[in-house]
């Protein structure tokens, strides 16, 4: 297939490119669905395809087919240097301006010890139907739904620059969730296998059958809970639910096409702006934010992004101030940097790169500090599982969020389960407030599988890890009833 | 791909089956995009895909599958293994058999496909976004958005004898402009680019843009609002879904034991109709069913639910599509008008991020963007920052006061809105900018 996507750059080169690279895409998913004791369907589903990316007249263009035969790749090609005259009517002056990369040769294979497309269907429904049954035991429990999700993609990138890179990536991904219902209302609590870049043996870890009781005493508790009262609380936040905190008020805001405009019209700009690099106070001095795109099962880990710049690790954020950003070939000069940062991703064949989050997140504390003494220390707070609600500006200042599952501190000792928990801040405030972080043993990665970004919309994944942490006097209350 | 090899690709299909029981469909599509930013063509894509699906059933055991390798090899193979599937995946109570043609009723004629539509392409889109962006340039603004144009054609059969096809056509237009700490948005979108003018959204969201230059505070409390449709959309889009049955009728819906109950405002009817012109839907959906017109509020009353076949069995009802499309009754006004009667109170552009506090309420929050006005006395007086709301949507329908002339919205459903007057809308916060 690396010869199929050389052609193809060849022929885009015969057209007029001054430069081109090609893409062939190959993705499989499989998806199991359960719905309280009966499945509610299997899939197997495949789509392949190309894409070819050219500057022609200093200008970009862009097509993709579904069709891997020869005629029609080339007919792509032909194609994307027609829609690159187009897109010269209204191109810069100075045209694209792209940061050099070595040349590169290499495959990439995501590390994993069983295939999940290999694990028999009948193995994945037994478990399902098990996790389920489990929890619609607990009184109260009146909806149980749970679904196993496994992809593979297997890429192969070749450009006008003599770069021919080959990944292979797994993704496996589940959840559990119940739902309790009253004469009032219903209230869902969940357990997730959160994608990773591993195979089945994550699914084997996470305790489906072992937590599902626990899933739906809890799912029944939120239903019963004590109302989130209003005001300021300290709060705790365990890493599955700073995962997306994270991911909305850092990710993005720190994604250099955004800053620059790029994505203006759709998912909009960032208040992180390149003049304020190296001065921006984002947050406290024990934020330290790490993009990482070497780490071992991130989703974001591919050996090379779709620029064929290889991975690489950086901090965005040192001490507390804005030192970097997540970039790509096209806007890295922007802030005067040589080389991209390799941020630059496809969601599939059909689908033009575009500066997609790394696996980005927190670095632990570096005292030692566990989560239960982070909680006998705090007086008056909230500890906060899982993700639930989630809402913020466009330029990524103003937030709400809102959890799955949210525990009352009072006094040092973790309390009642607490309902309809949101709270709001501005981000550089909300980081501004953190004064403490668990140190490694508690850091654990949590992934995100459906980043929305791009006009026409893609999808992305990425993994956002971190330790428990604590923000003093974060504005909490029950939302609107 | 035209329609009779689209129908022909499903009839192999189904040929390749041994299963009792088989659904097939072809998609073919293309989907081209030209994307703004800084009055600049920044990325321009031209996407064609073709791909095929297949569910296999044997008994109640059922799977599905799919591929974009249309080869022959390739066909065979995708059924081969929804049939691999569906033998070991265990027996699905709420599975229903194929429908049988006298079952799916007659399709209506849903005509949205535009050739000149279909045809458009990236150079012509350029020449009338060029335009734009001078326009933008003399008045000192940076424009971004997206104009895309495609075409899709989706076939469908089974192995009990039903069969059918359509072909439609997409335009959408999307331009935000910005000059100094202002920005407007606006959008137009139909099956028939004829109907689209690209300068006037451009000039619609430089004007908003230069308006909304220079936003000051004003406090977060209730507010009267006029949402613009596209701001009504976006709520909308939040509370359509509750009209599910199954949901409902297990309690997991903001709606469930609200059928046929006045929920909403005298002023609120809300229907879907595939045919509707100005923002038509699908003639066929649910295996192969056909779509029709459905009121799902009348006159602030449920009128009616959503029924997957499965559902529509047992409670004995008639199966009813998810809404392709959505159409609310409005007035005569135009927005101008709702302002020049207004004592005090916000204009608001369009909204951002929604999403669900409480699903059960149902209770949501979001942000308003691109163009917050403080009116008073009838007049919009100055721009305001932009503010996050947080609001009860069954209430925020009984609190309509007045309603506009309806125009084609949406972001992702084709929707039929007028502008709106809402009293007492909760801002919760303010943004800086």
């Amino acid at each position: 297939m690396i010869n199929l996507c050389r052609e193809a750059v060849e022929a885009a080169r015969r057209k007029g490119a001054s430069y081109a690279d090609a893409r062939v895409v190959f993705q499989r998913t499989q998806y199991i669905g359960a719905e309280d004791r009966h499945i509610t369907g299997v899939s197997d589903t495949e789509t392949s395809g190309i894409g070819v990316r050219v500057i022609a007249g200093g200008a970009w263009g862009f097509a993709a087919s579904s069709s891997l035969k020869r005629a029609d790749v080339a007919r792509a090609a032909a194609r994307a240097v027609e829609v690159a005259r187009a897109s010269a009517l209204a191109r810069a002056p100075q045209g694209i301006r792209w940061a050099k990369e070595d040349r590169h040769e290499d495959a990439f294979h995501t590390p994993h010890i069983k295939d999940p497309f290999k694990v028999p269907i009948d193995e994945k429904v037994g478990l399902l139907l098990r996790a389920n049954g489990e929890a619609m035991r607990v009184r109260g429990v009146k909806k149980c739904h749970s679904w196993l999700y496994f992809h593979r993609e297997r890429r192969y990138l070749a450009n006008s620059e003599g770069t021919a890179v080959t990944s292979d990536a797994v993704v496996s991904t589940g959840q559990l969730s119940a739902t309790a219902v009253d004469r009032a209302t219903a209230k869902t609590r969940s357990i997730e296998a959160y994608p990773m870049c591993t195979g089945y043996e994550h699914i084997d870890a996470t305790p489906f059958v072992a937590e599902a009781r626990r899933v739906g005493e809890e799912a029944v508790a939120k239903l019963k809970g004590k109302t989130c009262p209003t005001g300021r609380k300290d709060l705790i936040l365990h890493p599955s639910h700073l995962a997306l905190t994270m991911h909305e008020s850092i990710g993005h805001a720190t994604e250099l096409d955004r800053v620059l405009g790029m994505e203006e019209s759709m998912a909009g700009s960032s208040f992180a702006t390149i003049d304020k690099l190296g001065k921006l106070k984002y947050g406290s001095k024990l934020m330290n934010i790490v993009c990482d795109n070497t780490m071992p099962f991130g989703l974001a880990t591919r050996g090379y992004d779709d620029d064929g710049v290889k991975g690489q690790r950086w901090h965005v954020i040192r001490d507390g101030i804005l030192v970097d950003y997540q970039s790509s070939r096209e806007v890295c000069h922007a802030i005067g940097a040589k080389r991209s940062r390799g941020s630059c991703r496809a969601d599939s064949w059909g689908s033009i790169p575009i500066i997609r989050q790394s696996n980005i997140g927190l670095e632990p504390g570096r005292e030692p500090l566990s989560l239960d003494e982070l909680i006998a220390d705090t007086k008056d707070g909230i500890y906060i599982e899982g993700m639930g609600s989630y809402s913020i500006d466009q330029k990524r200042l103003n937030f709400q969020f809102g959890g799955d599952c949210f525990w009352e501190i009072r006094n040092g000792r973790k309390g009642a389960i607490l309902k309809d928990v949101v709270y709001q801040a501005m981000t550089p405030e909300f980081y501004g407030s953190m004064d403490a972080i668990c140190d490694a043993r508690f850091w654990m990665p949590f992934g995100v599988g459906n980043c929305g970004k791009g006009d026409p919309m893609q999808v992305a994944r990425m993994t956002h890890g971190s330790a428990p942490a604590r923000f003093r006097k974060i504005r909490v209350g029950p939302g609107v009833k | 791909m035209n329609e009779s090899q689209a129908r022909a690709a499903v009839r192999r299909l189904l040929s390749f089956g041994r299963c009792d029981a088989m659904e097939a469909g072809v998609d073919a599509w293309s989907n081209g995009v030209t994307r703004l930013a800084d009055n600049l063509i920044t990325q321009n894509v031209v996407t064609e895909s073709v791909s095929v699906w297949v569910e296999c059933a044997y008994g109640r055991r059922h799977g599905l599958a799919s591929t974009s390798d249309f080869s022959e090899e390739a066909l065979r193979s995708v059924v081969r293994r929804a049939e691999a599937v569906a033998r070991v995946s265990p027996p699905d109570p709420e599975y229903m058999p194929p429908v049988i043609p006298r079952e799916a009723g007659k399709y209506l004629v849903v005509r949205d496909y535009s050739p000149r539509t279909a045809a458009l392409g990236p150079m012509e889109k350029a020449r009338e976004l060029a335009a734009a962006i001078r326009m933008a340039r003399a008045r000192k603004l940076r424009l971004s958005g997206a104009y895309q144009n495609g075409w899709s054609l989706g076939a469908f059969g089974n192995s009990v004898g039903l069969a059918t096809c359509h072909r439609s056509s997409s335009a959408e237009i999307h331009l935000t402009a910005l000059g100094g700490d202002g920005s407007g948005w606006a959008q137009d979108k139909s099956f028939d680019c004829a109907d689209i003018n690209v300068g006037r959204v451009a000039t619609e969201a430089a004007g908003i843009a230069e308006r909304s230059r220079g936003a000051g505070d004003l406090p977060a409390g209730k507010y009267t609002v006029i949402l613009s449709p596209a701001a009504l959309a976006e709520l909308l889009s939040f509370l359509i879904y509750d009209f599910d049955a199954k949901t409902a009728d297990e309690g997991r819906s903001s709606l469930r034991g609200k059928l046929g109950k006045k929920v909403f405002g005298d002023n609120i009817t809300i229907r879907t109709d595939p045919a509707f012109r100005e923002c038509p839907g699908n003639p066929f959906s649910d295996g192969g069913l056909a779509s029709r017109p459905v009121d799902w509020v009348r006159h602030g009353t449920v009128a009616n639910f959503r029924y997957s076949r499965y559902w529509a069995k047992k409670k004995r009802k008639k199966p009813t599509s998810y809404p392709s499309n959505v159409i609310m009754e409005g007035g005569n006004e135009t927005a101008d008008g709702m302002v020049a009667s207004m004592e005090r109170g916000l204009l608001v552009t369009r909204f951002w991020y929604i999403r669900h506090v409480d699903p059960m309420v149902p209770s949501v929050t979001g942000m308003t963007r691109d163009g917050l006005f403080l009116v008073e006395n009838g007049k919009v007086t100055r721009p305001v920052r932009q503010m996050r709301f947080n609001e009860n949507l069954l209430d925020l329908f009984n609190r309509i006061t007045a309603l506009g002339r309806p125009v084609r919205t949406g972001e992702y459903m084709s929707m039929y809105l007028p502008p709106v007057k809402v009293r007492d809308f909760n801002f919760t916060s303010t943004t800086r900018f």
